[in-house]
C-alpha cells in the first residue's frame, strides 16, 4: 500500500505517494520521474544514485523514502539555475572532460558539490576521499579530479 | 600550419549538456504507459536436463500479465560468431548457472519477483565440467554432446574445443635447434568482468501497426536487430532498435543480450515490458571473460635476436561461444620481428557463463603474457628489457600474422616518448620496479555509412548509425565541421534509430572514429564539392578557384563574391540537383595498425606482498587526435582498467559448480579514485594514410600493457615473476616466500599431446 510522502525536491515542495518499501531512489525515479539520479547497483556500491539530503551526499538506493519524510533533496536535476546557468562542478565537467558514458557523472557531480560546499579549497586526496565511493569505469578518475579542483577554483575566485 | 576550425581542438561533448543536467535518456528511464516489468527466473544448476518446469502458479498470481519459458521461442539456434550454438532461452537443458529459464512481466517489479519465485522447475543434474584443462582433453565430459551437429562447427578436434585457429611460418623444428637459448613458460589471466556502470537494460513494445520497438542499452542496434529477427523468426524490417545512450559497455553490449525475453513478453501480453539487469545479473546472466592459459616458448640468439616462437593458447569460453579466441594467433607475437612461428588458440566449453567481448579482452590476455616473457627473456640473455624490444621491434614493410605488410606507425617513437619521461635507464629503491610492455592493436574496420545534409539556415545535420561510445559522435562532427569549414556548434547530431539511419557495424574494436569518422569525411566532402559546384555555377568560377570555409564559398582571389553555407542550401532548393546531401558508404578500412608503450613504477611491500602503483606513464601513436581531450580521456580510462585488471579484479568462480561467487560491486574489485595515480598519457603523432585526417583507432590498446607492466616492475624490484592474475597482495607474498604460483605446474603441451588429436 503506498503512503503518503512530503519532501521537498529540487527546492520545490512535493507530496506523493510511495510504497512503504521504496527507496529514496526508487521514489525519485519511478513516482518523480527524476530520472537523472541513476541505479547502478541499488546495494550502496557505486555512488551512481547520490543526491543530496539535508545538503549532505548520501546513496539515494540505501535510503528509504519514508525515512526522508520532510527533508530536503537535491538532485542533478536542480542544480543549475533558474537561467540555466550550469553549477561550477557542472561546468567544469563538461569543460575539463569530467564525464565520458555519463552515467556515474550525476552521483560524481553531488559528491563533488557536497564536498566544496564544505571545503571549498580541498587537496586532490580530499577530493578522492569524497568521491571514494564514486565507480567511474571510463575515465579512469584522472579528468573527474582535474574537473572538481577546477571548479572549487571557480567557486573560491566568486564564480559560483 | 593551416588554422584548424574543430580539427585538433578539445571541445566539450556534443552531448556534454544533456548528460550533466541528467536529462540524458538511458534505456532504464523510458517510462511508457502501462508499462510491465520484467524478472527472470535463472538456472540455479551448472549443468543439468530440465524435468519440470512449470509456470501455472505464477501465472495464477495478480498482476502477472505474461510469462515465457524457452519454448515460447522458434526452434532456432543462434551464435554470436559462425557457431550456433545456443538458444536464447533455455529450453531442456541448461549450461551454467544463472541462464535464463522463463521471464515474468508483471504490473510492478516486486510482483513479478514473486512471480519468478512461483515457478516451479525440477532439474537432473548432468556431470559438470568446470575447469577449461580438463575440459580440453579427450575424456572429458561434453558440456554440449550434440556439438559436431551446430551449424558452422567446423573443427573436427573432440571433447569441448568448439573452435581452433593456427598460424605457421618458416621452420620451427629447425629455428629452435638452431637457436641459442630457448626459453618457455606459461601464464594465466583471470575471469574479469567489463564493470559497464549502467547496467544492462531494455523496453520493448509492439506499436499498433505489429512492428516491433525495442530501446536498447547497445553499442550495436543493427546486430541487436538481426539476432532479434533471427531468434523471434520475424522479418528483420518489422523490428526497430533504438539505441539509447548508453552507460558504457566496453564489449559487453556489442550483441543480443537480453532483449528478446522483453520482446517476448510484449509480444504475449500486448503492452511494453522493461527489463533492467540487477548488479548480480550483469555478473552472472551472460558475456564476462573466463580464464585463458597461455604457453609460451621462444627461441633467441645470444646477441638478442628472437628467431623462433610457438604459442597454445586455452581460450575458456564458457558454455557458449560468445567470443572466439582470435586474440591467440594475431596477438602471440606481440609487436615484434618473429621469422618462425607456430601458433595454436583453442576455444573450449565449460559450463559456466559464456563469455562475451571486453575491449579486446584476448589481447589483454596475450599482451600480459607476452610483454613478460620478453622481460623473462631478456633477463635470460642479460639484455635490457627496453633493448631487448627495440632490437626486435617490427618496422613497416614487414608482414604481419594474417600476412597484411605493415604501413607507416610511430611504434619506436612510443617507445623512445617513455624512455625520455622517465629517463631511462634509471635506478629505482629498494622494494621499488619499473617495468614496461608494449602494445599493438591492428584497428576496427567494418561497415560504416554516413549522410551530411546542409541545412537552409547553414548547419550541417550529420546522420550516422552507429551509437556514441567514447565521445565518438563529438569526433565525427568534428570532422564533418572541418570538411565543411564550420564551427562545432554548426553540427546537429541527430538520436537515430535503425528505422532513420543508414546500417553501420558496432561501436566496438575502437572502429568508429577510424572507420565511421572516414565516411563522415567522405560524406562531407560530398556535400562540399556540391556546395562548389553549386556555387561555381552562381558566381560564374571554377571551382577550383572557391574555397569552403568559416560557413562560406568563396572566390580565393580576394574579389568580394562569396556565398554563405544558408544561401547555399536555399538555392539548392530550386537548383537542377536539389538539395545538398552528401554520402558515403564503405566496407573496411585498410590495415593500420596503432602501438602504445606503457610503463609502471611499484612500490612492493616485502612483509605483506601489497603492490603500489607509485607511477603510470603511457605514450600512444594515435594518428591524429581529433579531440585531443578526449583521445587523453580514452586512454586514461583504459589504462585504469588495464590496473585494475592487473592488481584487484577477478570474477571469483566456484570450481566445482561454475557459480560467480563474487557478483557484487563490493567484492569484485574495480578501482577508485583513491587507488590511482595520476596517468601520465603522451600522444604520438604519426598519421595514417586512410584513417580521417590522419587519425588512427585509440581506445582499445590502454588495457593491454598494465598487467605486465606492472609484473616487469613487480620482478624489478623484488625479483619475482607473478604469471598469474591479478597480483593480489596474498600471491605476491606467496612468491616471495618462494611458493610456486599455479600458473607454473600448467603443461598445455602434455595435455595436448599423445593420443590427443589437436597437435
Ligand atoms: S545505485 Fe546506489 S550505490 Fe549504486
Ligand atoms: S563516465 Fe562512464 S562510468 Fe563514469
Amino acid at each position: 500500500m503506498k503512503k503518503p510522502l512530503k519532501l521537498t525536491v529540487n527546492g520545490e515542495p512535493r507530496e506523493f505517494f510511495v510504497e512503504p518499501y521504496f527507496s529514496l531512489l526508487d521514489a525519485l525515479r519511478d513516482e518523480l520521474h527524476l530520472t537523472g539520479t541513476k541505479k547502478g547497483c541499488d546495494e550502496g556500491d557505486c555512488g551512481a544514485c547520490t543526491v543530496l539530503l539535508d545538503g549532505k551526499p548520501v546513496t539515494s538506493c540505501l535510503v528509504l523514502a519514508h525515512s526522508a519524510h520532510d527533508s530536503q533533496v537535491t538532485t542533478i536535476e536542480g542544480l543549475a539555475g533558474q537561467d540555466g546557468l550550469l553549477h561550477p562542478v557542472q561546468q567544469a565537467f563538461v569543460t575539463h572532460g569530467g564525464l565520458q558514458c555519463g552515467f556515474c557523472t550525476p552521483g560524481l557531480v553531488m559528491s563533488a558539490v557536497g564536498l566544496l560546499q564544505e571545503n571549498s579549497d580541498p587537496s586532490v586526496d580530499e577530493v578522492k576521499y569524497a568521491i571514494g565511493g564514486n565507480l567511474c569505469r571510463c575515465t579512469g578518475y584522472s579528468k573527474v579530479i582535474e574537473s572538481i579542483m577546477a571548479a572549487a577554483q571557480e567557486i573560491r575566485d566568486g564564480n559560483g | 600550419m593551416p588554422e584548424h576550425i574543430a580539427l585538433g581542438k578539445s571541445l566539450p561533448r556534443v552531448d556534454a549538456m544533456e548528460k550533466i543536467t541528467g536529462k540524458a535518456t538511458y534505456a532504464s528511464d523510458v517510462y511508457l504507459p502501462g508499462m510491465l516489468m520484467c524478472k527472470l527466473l535463472t538456472s540455479t544448476e551448472s549443468h543439468a536436463r530440465i524435468v519440470r518446469l512449470d509456470t501455472t502458479r505464477a501465472e495464477a498470481l495478480p498482476g502477472v500479465r505474461a510469462v515465457i519459458t524457452g519454448n515460447d521461442y522458434p526452434d532456432i539456434r543462434f551464435g554470436s560468431g559462425a557457431l550456433r550454438d545456443r538458444r536464447i532461452m533455455a529450453t531442456d537443458e541448461v549450461f551454467y548457472i544463472g541462464e535464463a529459464v522463463a521471464a515474468v512481466a508483471a504490473d510492478d517489479e516486486i510482483t513479478a519477483q514473486e512471480a519468478v519465485e512461483l515457478i516451479d522447475v525440477e532439474y537432473q543434474p548432468l556431470p559438470v565440467v568446470v575447469d577449461p584443462l580438463q575440459a580440453i582433453r579427450d575424456d572429458a565430459v561434453p558440456v554440449h554432446e550434440d556439438l559436431e551437429s551446430f551449424e558452422g562447427y567446423g573443427f573436427a578436434g573432440g571433447g569441448n574445443n568448439c573452435t581452433l585457429l593456427d598460424a605457421d611460418r618458416g621452420d620451427v623444428v629447425q629455428a629452435f635447434q638452431d637457436a641459442d637459448q630457448t626459453i618457455e613458460e606459461t601464464y594465466q589471466s583471470q575471469p574479469i568482468n567489463q564493470g559497464f556502470l549502467e547496467p544492462m537494460a531494455c523496453v520493448a513494445n509492439v506499436e499498433p501497426n505489429g512492428r516491433l520497438t525495442v530501446w536498447a542499452s547497445t553499442q550495436g542496434p543493427y546486430q541487436v536487430r538481426a539476432q532479434l529477427a533471427s531468434v523471434l523468426d520475424i522479418p528483420l524490417s518489422r523490428i526497430k532498435v533504438i539505441a539509447m545512450e548508453l552507460g558504457g559497455g566496453f564489449g559487453a553490449k556489442l550483441r543480443l543480450a537480453f532483449e528478446a525475453f522483453p520482446a517476448m513478453l510484449a509480444m504475449k501480453s500486448g503492452r511494453p515490458v522493461k527489463l533492467i539487469n540487477t548488479r548480480e545479473e550483469a555478473f552472472t546472466l551472460n558475456g564476462p571473460r573466463l580464464e585463458t592459459n597461455i604457453r609460451l616458448k621462444t627461441g633467441v640468439m645470444n646477441d638478442g635476436r628472437i628467431v623462433a616462437r610457438e604459442a597454445y593458447s586455452i581460450f575458456d569460453v564458457g558454455a557458449y561461444l560468445g567470443a572466439g579466441p582470435n586474440a591467440g594467433v594475431g596477438h602471440a607475437l606481440g609487436p615484434y620481428k618473429i621469422p618462425n612461428f607456430k601458433l595454436r588458440s583453442y576455444g573450449v566449453y565449460t559450463n559456466k557463463i559464456y563469455v562475451g567481448s571486453y575491449r579486446a579482452s584476448g589481447v589483454a590476455d596475450m599482451t600480459f603474457a607476452v610483454e613478460s616473457h620478453m622481460d623473462s627473456v631478456a633477463h635470460q640473455l642479460g639484455i635490457d628489457p627496453l633493448d631487448f624490444r627495440s632490437m626486435n621491434a617490427v618496422e613497416e614493410g614487414d608482414i604481419s600474422v594474417s600476412g597484411a605488410r605493415l604501413p607507416r606507425n610511430g611504434l619506436r617513437e612510443t617507445l623512445q616518448a617513455v624512455k625520455d619521461r622517465l629517463g631511462l635507464p634509471k635506478k629505482m629503491g629498494e622494494a621499488r620496479g619499473l617495468g614496461i610492455a608494449m602494445g599493438e592493436w591492428r584497428s576496427g574496420s567494418g561497415p560504416s555509412t554516413a549522410a551530411i545534409s546542409v541545412n537552409e539556415d547553414g548547419t550541417i545535420s550529420m546522420l550516422t548509425g552507429s551509437v556514441d561510445i567514447s565521445g565518438s559522435d563529438t569526433s565525427m562532427a568534428q570532422i564533418a565541421a572541418e570538411t565543411l569549414g564550420v564551427t562545432l556548434d554548426q553540427v546537429v547530431v541527430p538520436k537515430r534509430d535503425t528505422d532513420m539511419a543508414p546500417f553501420t557495424g558496432p561501436s566496438g574494436g575502437s572502429r568508429i572514429v577510424y572507420s565511421q569518422g572516414k565516411a563522415v569525411q567522405m560524406a562531407a566532402e560530398d556535400a562540399r564539392n556540391k556546395l562548389m559546384a553549386l556555387a561555381s555555377d552562381r558566381l560564374g568560377v571554377p571551382p577550383d578557384a572557391l574555397a569552403c570555409e568559416n560557413g562560406k564559398v568563396y572566390v580565393q582571389d580576394n574579389t568580394p563574391q562569396e556565398l554563405t553555407l544558408a544561401q547555399l542550401a536555399r538555392m539548392s532548393l530550386t537548383s537542377p540537383q536539389g538539395p545538398i546531401v552528401g554520402n558515403a558508404s564503405l566496407s573496411s578500412m585498410p590495415f593500420a595498425p596503432v602501438y602504445n608503450t606503457q610503463a609502471a613504477e611499484v612500490l612492493v611491500d616485502r612483509e605483506t606482498g601489497r603492490v603500489t602503483l607509485t607511477r603510470f606513464v603511457q605514450a600512444q601513436d594515435v594518428g591524429v587526435a581529433i579531440n585531443p581531450m578526449s583521445v587523453v580521456g580514452q586512454l586514461e580510462g583504459g589504462a585504469v582498467q588495464g590496473i585494475g585488471r592487473a592488481l584487484s579484479e577477478e570474477l571469483q568462480i566456484d570450481s566445482e559448480t561454475g557459480r560467480v561467487l563474487n557478483p557484487s560491486l563490493a567484492t569484485y574489485l574495480m578501482p577508485l579514485a583513491v587507488d590511482m595515480p595520476e596517468i601520465e598519457t603522451i600522444l604520438i603523432n604519426v598519421p595514417t594514410d586512410d584513417g580521417p585526417f590522419g587519425a588512427r583507432a585509440v581506445a582499445e590498446p590502454p588495457g593491454f600493457g598494465p598487467p605486465a607492466a606492472i609484473a616487469n616492475a613487480i620482478y624489478d624490484a623484488v625479483g619475482v615473476r607473478i604469471k598469474e592474475l591479478p597480483f593480489t597482495a596474498e600471491r605476491v607474498l606467496a612468491a616471495i616466500k618462494g611458493q610456486q604460483p599455479k600458473a607454473g605446474f600448467i603443461d598445455i603441451e602434455a595435455l595436448l599431446s599423445g593420443e590427443n588429436p589437436l597437435v
